[in-house]
C-alpha cells in the first residue's frame, strides 16, 4: 500500500515538473542545414536529390554536346512518388527546374499554367480590352524538345529497436523527336532511426 | 482506520486527474466503451451519421482513447461524405500511431498508466490500434483520395495498409508466444481459461489469422491497375486471392492478368487449381467495354461485451481460490445476409464475400485473450490484497467500501473500432462504354445506378448498406 503511494507521488512529481517548465521559442534557422527532426523524407532529402541530379545533368558530356550552340526546351512531367509517404514531388522538380534555368543552358515551358495562359490570350483575342495588334497570338508557342520525369520509390523496415527507410529517386530526360533517353541518373538515401531505450 | 483507503482513493484520484485532467478519462473507468458508443451506434444504425458524429462522447488528445475517437470519427465523417473532414482526422489518427510506433522500448508513461490500470481497470491504459483497424484506416483514407481525384495519394495509402500488414504478420508469433509463458508461471494453464471462456468460434468462422484482409489487397490491386502498374496489381490481386481462394471475381482478375503479363507458370499453375470454365468464359477487354466493380459493405461491426469469468488463482498463501473477472467478448454469432447483387440488361453478378470485419476483430481478441487474463490477475490480486488489508484495519466497513470500488471498476476493456461495417464483398461486370444504366439488388431494394464507363477504364461504386439505409458513391478510375 505504502509502496503503491510513493509510487505514485514519484509519478505525479515527474508529471509536474516536466509539463511546467517547458516554454515554445521561435528562432530563424538556416534553410540549408541539415534536419532530423523523424525520419521521414525531409527538407535535406528533397535539397540532396535536387541539387545531385541537376549538378549530374549539367555535367554530363551528353547534355554538354546538346546545349553546345542551342537551349534545349525542356517539359517536366514529373515525379511518380511510389513511397508509402505523402510527399510533394513536384517540389522536387521545381527546386531541380530552376536550377537547370539558372544554369542558362536550359528553357523550359510549363505544363501547369497551360490552361491560364490559354485564358490570358484568349482575354488578349476577344476580351476587347487590348488592342489586337500587340496581343499575343495563337499558335506562336514553342515545343519542348525534351521530356523530364522520374520516380521516387522507398522501401521501409522497421522493428522494436529501429526502422529504417531506403529512397531511391530515378530521373530520365527524353530526347521526345526521336524516344531516346539521352541522360539518366539516379541517387539514393539511406536513413535509419535508432529508437530510443528508455523514455518518458 | 479509514486513512489507508482514503489515501488509496485520493492516489488514484491524483493520478488520474493528472495524467488525465477531465471527466472524461474518469468515465472511461467506470462505464465501459460499448456503453458510451450505444448511442452512436443507434444513430448509425438509422442511417443518421452527421447525428452519430454529435453523439460521439467528446475526447482529448491527452485521453487514453484519443486515437480511437479519431477513428469512429473519421468513420462516421466518411459515411456523412464528408471526405476531407474524414481524411484529417484519419490523418491524425495515423500520425497518433506512428507517434507510439516510434517510441522508445521503455517507456516511463506506460508504467504509471499499467499501474493505473492495476488498481483499475484496462481502460486506463492507452488504446493499442490493432492491425486489422490500422489496415481499414488506410483503405478509407485510400478512398478519401480517391473521392477527391487524388489517386497518386490514394496509392499511398495503399502501400501504407500492406506495410502494416506485413509488420503485423512478422510480429505475430513473438507476442503470443511471451504472453503464453506468463500465464503459466501464474499458474494459469490454457486449458483452464480456455475451457470456461466463451467461445468466439462462429464468430471467427475459418480466417488464419486477425489481421489479413483481402479488401485492403483488392482495394490496392485496383489502384495499381487504374495507374497502369499491372505487376504491381497482379501481387495483391494474388494476394487477395489467398485469403479469399473463393471468390471468383478475384480468380478471373489473377487469371486475366497471369495472362496479360505471361506468367505461364502461374497460368498453368491456376488451370490446374480452379476449373477453367467460369475463368475463360470471361470476355477480354475489349476497347469498347469498361468494367465496374461495386464495393458492397454491410451492416456494422458488432461492440465487445463484458463476460465475468470464474478463474482459478493461487493466492499468497498457496490456497486455490475461484475469482470473478471482467473480460470483452464478441457474441458468437454472424449476422446473416441477404445476397446482394448487380444486374445489367438480364444478366445478374451476385456479390462475393471478401472479408467478415467482425471474424477479424474476433479472431484479434481471441489471440489477445492470453495477455487480458495475464492482466487481469494481476490486478485481481492487488485489488484482493488492498481488499484484505482495509478489511484488517477497517473491519466491515473498510471491506465493504473495497468490495465496492472493485465491484465498481471491474470493467473489461470493451474498446474497439465499433462504426466499421461487418461485412465487405464485391461484384464486379464488364459493360459497354458510355452512359449505362445497372441496377443494385440489396437488402430486398433495387437501385437504378446510372454510370458513365469509359473504355478499359474500371468505374468504382461504394455500396453502403446499413439497417434499412442504402448510400452509393460513384468513383472512375
Amino acid at each position: 500500500m505504502n509502496k503503491l503511494i510513493a509510487f505514485s507521488t514519484i509519478a505525479l512529481t515527474l508529471t509536474v515538473t516536466t509539463a511546467c517548465t517547458n516554454k515554445s521559442v521561435i528562432r530563424y534557422g538556416d534553410a540549408t542545414a541539415v534536419e532530423t527532426t523523424d525520419i521521414n523524407f525531409a527538407s535535406t532529402d528533397l535539397q540532396k536529390v535536387a541539387s545531385q541530379m541537376t549538378d549530374s545533368l549539367l555535367v554530363s558530356p551528353v547534355v554538354g554536346t546538346l546545349t553546345a550552340n542551342t537551349r534545349p526546351v525542356i517539359f517536366v512531367e514529373g515525379i511518380k512518388n511510389k513511397t508509402s509517404e505523402h510527399i510533394d514531388t513536384e517540389s522536387i522538380t521545381d527546386s531541380i527546374s530552376t536550377k537547370l534555368l539558372r544554369s542558362g543552358k536550359f528553357r523550359f515551358v510549363d505544363m501547369g499554367r497551360v490552361t491560364a495562359a490559354r485564358e490570358q490570350i484568349q482575354f488578349q483575342q476577344t476580351g476587347g480590352m487590348v488592342d489586337t495588334n500587340k496581343a499575343v497570338q495563337f499558335g506562336q508557342q514553342i515545343g519542348a524538345q525534351y521530356m523530364l520525369y522520374g520516380n521516387l520509390a522507398s522501401i521501409v523496415k522497421s522493428n522494436k529497436d529501429q526502422s529504417d527507410v531506403y529512397y531511391k529517386f530515378t530521373m530520365r530526360l527524353m530526347d521526345l523527336q526521336s524516344g531516346l533517353v539521352e541522360w539518366a541518373d539516379e541517387t539514393e538515401i539511406r536513413k535509419t532511426k535508432q529508437k530510443e531505450f528508455v523514455s518518458w | 482506520m479509514m486513512k489507508t483507503f482514503y489515501a488509496y482513493l485520493a492516489s488514484l484520484f491524483v493520478a488520474l486527474t493528472l495524467s488525465g485532467c477531465t471527466s472524461s478519462h474518469f468515465s472511461d473507468l467506470f462505464s465501459s466503451y460499448h456503453q458510451q458508443m450505444q448511442k452512436v451506434k443507434h444513430a448509425q444504425q438509422q442511417g443518421h451519421y452527421v447525428q452519430a458524429l454529435s453523439l460521439l462522447p467528446e475526447k482529448y488528445d491527452f485521453d487514453t482513447n484519443y486515437n480511437l475517437h479519431l477513428l469512429e470519427k473519421g468513420r462516421l465523417s466518411y459515411l456523412s461524405k464528408e471526405y476531407l473532414v474524414s481524411e484529417k482526422d484519419f490523418e491524425q489518427a495515423y500520425q497518433l500511431i506512428q507517434k507510439e510506433n516510434n517510441k522508445a522500448k521503455y517507456q516511463l508513461s506506460k508504467g504509471v498508466e499499467n499501474a493505473q490500470a492495476i488498481i483499475s481497470n484496462d481502460n486506463a491504459t492507452r488504446y493499442d490500434v490493432p492491425a486489422y483497424e490500422q489496415s481499414m484506416l488506410h483503405s478509407y483514407q485510400s478512398l478519401n483520395y480517391l473521392n477527391q481525384h487524388n489517386l497518386s495519394a490514394a496509392l499511398v495509402e495503399v502501400r501504407r495498409a500492406n506495410l502494416v500488414q506485413e509488420n503485423a504478420l512478422k510480429n505475430n508469433k513473438n507476442e503470443l508466444y511471451q504472453y503464453q509463458q506468463q500465464l503459466q508461471q501464474q499458474g494459469v494453464t490454457q486449458q483452464h481459461w480456455a475451457n470456461s471462456f466463451p467461445s468466439m468460434d462462429n464468430a471467427i468462422g475459418n480466417i488464419k489469422n486477425g489481421f489479413q484482409n483481402a479488401f485492403t489487397f483488392y482495394l490496392s490491386a485496383l489502384l495499381y491497375e487504374a495507374a497502369g502498374q499491372s505487376n504491381d496489381a497482379y501481387i495483391d490481386y494474388k494476394k487477395a486471392l489467398e485469403i479469399t481462394p473463393e471468390n471468383q471475381f478475384i480468380q478471373q482478375d489473377v487469371w486475366r492478368l497471369a495472362n496479360q503479363l505471361q506468367m505461364s507458370n502461374d497460368v498453368a499453375l491456376m488451370k490446374a487449381r480452379f476449373s477453367p470454365t467460369p475463368l475463360l468464359r470471361q470476355k477480354a477487354i475489349s476497347e469498347k467495354t469498361g468494367q465496374i466493380v461495386v464495393i458492397f459493405e454491410r451492416g456494422i461491426v458488432n461492440n465487445k461485451t463484458e463476460f465475468s469469468l470464474n478463474l482459478p488463482i493461487y493466492t499468497s498463501h498457496h490456497d486455490m481460490r475461484f475469482y470473478s473477472v471482467a473480460i470483452p467478448t464478441y457474441q458468437n454469432v454472424l449476422t446473416h445476409y441477404s445476397p446482394a447483387a448487380v444486374s445489367f440488361k438480364e444478366q445478374r453478378y451476385l456479390a462475393q464475400e471478401l472479408v467478415r470485419i467482425q471474424s477479424l476483430a474476433a479472431k484479434q481478441l481471441k489471440d489477445d485473450m492470453p495477455i487480458i487474463v495475464a492482466r487481469q490477475i494481476a490486478r485481481l490480486i492487488t485489488k484482493e490484497e488492498i481488499r484484505q488489508q482495509l478489511s484488517r484495519k477497517n473491519g466491515d466497513v473498510g471491506n465493504i467500501l473495497a468490495s465496492l470500488y472493485n465491484i465498481a471498476t471491474e470493467h473489461a476493456d470493451t474498446r474497439s473500432w465499433s462504426t466499421l461495417p461487418d461485412s465487405i464483398s464485391i461484384s464486379q461486370l464488364s459493360v459497354p462504354t458510355g452512359k449505362q444504366t445497372i441496377a443494385i439488388h440489396i437488402n430486398g431494394v433495387t437501385k437504378e445506378v446510372p454510370v458513365l464507363v469509359k473504355a478499359n477504364r474500371k468505374t468504382l461504386i461504394t455500396m453502403t448498406a446499413i439497417g434499412h439505409n442504402t448510400d452509393y458513391q460513384i468513383i472512375n478510375l
